[in-house]
């Protein structure tokens, strides 16, 4: 059934229409999710490799 | 509190990361005799199994499976742990990742200069091999979301992301893409033909390159740069939308490796506007990790891990800018098929991949054995030896690239090819090829000293098998502190619901462009006179295949003047109808053989295959005199045209089993007494024979009738 729906198509060009649309309401909500997150949790989340909770830490050790 | 004490596994960590140097010497060798052999065919000593067709898969399956893929163990076996702040949840998982990915590299070392390949790019191994490729990954993926579920840090930092896009997407793509038939425990043939074939291996290709060589690595960079350089990531806001955007889109630009080929036009269209668009999240994700040493560029001129890091960052801001700009299609019809495709691979694998993977070892050794690095001045030289190498290697071959793309488009005043040899492209550049194998060189001494380096710090300094760590446990709640629910923590807190996302977000690309070029007829209009090949030309075609001869010469001629001035008609997606799998290669170092049949007498392509440069002085061809003592396959051919039938090309049933034995002998009779014509003598059980007349077969079909569509 469906391939019978998507064979009868007409105008293939409407794939590079839809793909655009997908991509623009992607990155939209993407972008509001992003902005809407709290500095306190970025700065949390950015510091989470810092912490890798090894009790005798040779993170000093420098090549 | 509860808090908790548990140890990371370093023993794991350790043997990926030996693993990753050793195999590194090897990919990096086996690709430095591929370039000599470039300028010099005679290095291969006449020895079938180091010919070049054989070793371009070798070389590029160890770099990518077995330098770069052992790397990325390494890399997130050590920062998966620390993030997590868990032990990996099964050292039984771990383990059989580790000895089970190197079996199988093993496994492709031994196969690929045998011969047994299924052509397909970065997917040449044969089908056992695949499966257990399939196998250990999905070993490492269950390893993976294992450890993230029993987590002690409640959140998943943006390494990990990437780490699980990296997971689901590779077994995504090596499962569609691995679709074959087997014919035999070391043959099969793909499921797909012609067009889809193209397409899939290339949606494949292409994304094999952004999920196994790119999203890892910025995992790996996002933990391992503000690791080194003692400091949070510039943005972690914009290391949100690197991800989400990255492996959106990524996914969508496979067709520009396809452009103004036989592909139908909207994929190509769809293919160069998402590449265009991946520059924005690409260069995010560079800024970001350059922007988080701002402040502290004093620390990298004494630290050669961070050397590494910014050399490897800008090598990716590099490549990714490069990348769309070669997937325009004005830009690419210059850069297709030539060098400067080698180049742009080049910029990113010697950059990108190897320099953040000898950071990373430069960084690991000090803290498992518990030392310091014990010698700087030597990881310093290794850096600069590297750069050297980087900048010898692709700069000729960008050189050489330029070079062949004008050359091959060039007409002279009178309106004809200027160059209508293909061979004059050839000679002019390999003064640019043997510069390339000393850019190689170089790049392959720095490493032999880094191997050194990293020897003398193991042996200065003592191995910690497990290192102590503490965490609290993880309390079940996604509330925030402030009682709010928080859609991004839930998504978060939920690996399982997150990696749904992702791969929604992945196969959306994906499905769109594939789907409807299975589905609607149109893409692929069938011609008339194109006819499955014969059984003697399976055998030939199939020679083609073991020899990697589609590693120089393409099957596709693009609709420009100059390639149907010098090559013929240009290439229709309905003549490659029975082609499984697709033969259109991505490289010219020899002219494209879409039209070839009829061009030459039989004579010439026996005399050609057994000393090139007796019909074409100056050609860098090797010699195949091997295929002139060596017999053909016959006992296989039941199993081959079996297997061709169950993927679509109309065999009648039974053709196998006896006639299709006599139709081979009448033809080979035919070729025999062809070659005779031309003073030539030869069995007609020989491979040759099988060759030439796959050769002689190759787009006869349009010119032996006109290109009517067949009725439906």
């Amino acid at each position: 059934m469906e391939e019978k729906i998507i064979c009868s198509m007409s105008g293939v060009g409407i794939y590079g229409v839809i793909s655009i649309c997908i991509f623009v309401a992607f990155f939209a909500g993407m972008l509001v999710w992003a902005f809407t997150k709290k500095a306190s949790y970025l700065d949390k989340m950015g510091g989470l490799p810092l912490d890798s909770g090894e009790i005798n830490s040779n993170d000093k050790t420098q090549a | 509190m509860n808090i908790e004490t548990f140890k990371y596994d370093n023993r794991i960590v350790r043997a990926f990361a030996i693993a990753t140097v050793i195999w590194g010497i090897v990919g990096m060798l086996v690709g430095l005799l591929a370039a000599v052999e470039l300028f010099f065919p005679g290095a291969n000593l006449n020895f079938q199994f180091i010919t070049f067709g054989r070793i371009r898969p070798l070389h590029t399956n160890a770099v990518i499976f077995a330098f770069v893929g052992n790397g990325m163990f390494m890399g997130i076996y050590y920062s998966l742990q620390r993030l997590c702040k868990a032990r990996m949840f099964s050292d039984f998982l771990s383990w059989f990742n580790f000895w089970g990915w190197q079996l199988i590299i093993v496994g492709a070392a031994i196969t690929l200069p045998l011969g047994f390949t299924t052509s397909k790019e970065y997917a040449e191994l044969e089908w056992p091999i695949k499966v257990a490729i399939a196998i250990v990954w999905v070993a490492f993926a269950v390893n993976l979301f294992g450890t993230i579920v029993k987590r002690r840090e409640k959140h998943m930092y943006v390494a990990i992301w990437f780490f699980i896009s990296t997971a689901i997407t590779i077994t995504v793509l090596h499962v569609v893409n691995s679709m074959t038939m087997p014919a035999g425990l070391f043959k099969s043939y793909s499921m797909y033909a012609g067009v889809q074939d193209a397409l899939v291996q290339w949606w494949y290709g292409h994304n094999a390159v952004a999920f196994f060589l790119t999203t890892p690595y910025l995992g790996l960079m996002y933990y391992f740069l503000p690791k080194a350089a003692g400091r949070p990531i510039f943005s972690y806001r914009l290391s949100i939308i690197h991800f989400w955007a990255l492996v959106f889109l990524y996914i969508w630009a496979g067709p520009h490796h396809l452009l103004y080929t036989a592909l139908p036009d909207w994929a190509q269209s769809l293919g160069m506007v998402f590449s265009l668009m991946l520059i924005a999240p690409s260069w995010g994700g560079m800024l970001n990790g350059l922007l988080t040493l701002r402040g502290a560029w004093d620390k990298v001129r004494q630290d050669p891990v961070l050397k590494f890091m910014v050399a490897a960052v800008t090598a990716y801001g590099m490549a990714t800018l490069e990348g769309p700009l070669m997937a325009i299609k004005t830009v690419n019809s210059l850069s297709h098929y030539t060098d400067w495709t080698i180049a742009h691979a080049h910029g990113g694998a010697l950059g990108w991949n190897g320099f953040l993977t000898f950071s990373m070892l430069y960084y690991l050794f000090p803290r498992l054995y518990k030392t310091q690095l014990w010698s700087t001045k030597l990881a310093n030289y290794h850096f600069w030896l590297g750069m050297l190498g980087i900048i010898f290697y692709i700069v000729p071959i960008y050189v050489a690239g330029i070079t062949e793309g004008l050359m091959w488009k060039q007409f002279n005043k009178d309106g004809f090819l200027q160059y209508p040899n293909f061979l004059e492209s050839i000679v002019q550049i390999v003064p640019m090829l043997r510069l390339r194998s000393i850019g190689g060189t170089l790049y392959l001494i720095g490493v032999f000293m880094m191997a050194y380096n990293l020897y003398r710090t193991a042996k200065a300094g003592q191995f910690e098998p497990d290192t102590e760590a503490q965490a609290p446990a993880l309390e079940k709640t996604s509330e925030t502190p402030h009682g709010k629910y928080s859609f991004h923590r839930f998504l978060e807190g939920k690996p399982m619901f997150f990696t749904v996302l992702a791969i929604v977000a992945i196969l959306v690309g994906g499905m769109i462009e594939i789907i409807p070029m299975f589905l609607i007829q149109a893409n692929v209009p069938t011609i008339a006179s194109v006819k499955p090949y014969t059984p003697l030309e399976v055998l030939g075609r199939d020679l083609y295949i073991r020899e990697g001869c589609l590693g120089c010469h393409s099957q596709m001629i693009r609709p420009f003047r100059s390639e149907t001035e010098r090559y013929g008609d240009y290439s229709k997606a309905g003549e490659f109808v029975y082609d499984h799998p697709f033969l259109w290669g991505s490289e010219r170092k020899g002219p494209d053989l879409a039209r070839e049949g009829g061009r030459y007498p039989d004579a010439w392509h026996f005399n050609h295959m057994d000393d090139p440069r007796s019909t074409s002085p100056g050609s860098i061809m090797p010699r195949y005199s091997w295929l002139l003592t060596q017999q053909m396959d016959r006992e296989s051919l039941p199993a081959r045209l079996a297997a061709l039938r169950r993927v679509g090309v109309p065999y009648p049933p039974g053709f196998e089993n006896g006639p299709a034995q006599k139709d081979l002998e009448a033809q080979a009779a035919k070729v025999v007494a062809n070659l005779k014509l031309g003073s030539v003598n030869c069995a007609p059980d020989k491979e040759i024979v099988a060759l030439i007349a796959y050769l002689q077969r190759l787009g006869t079909d349009l010119k032996s009738a006109p290109i009517t569509t067949a009725a439906k």
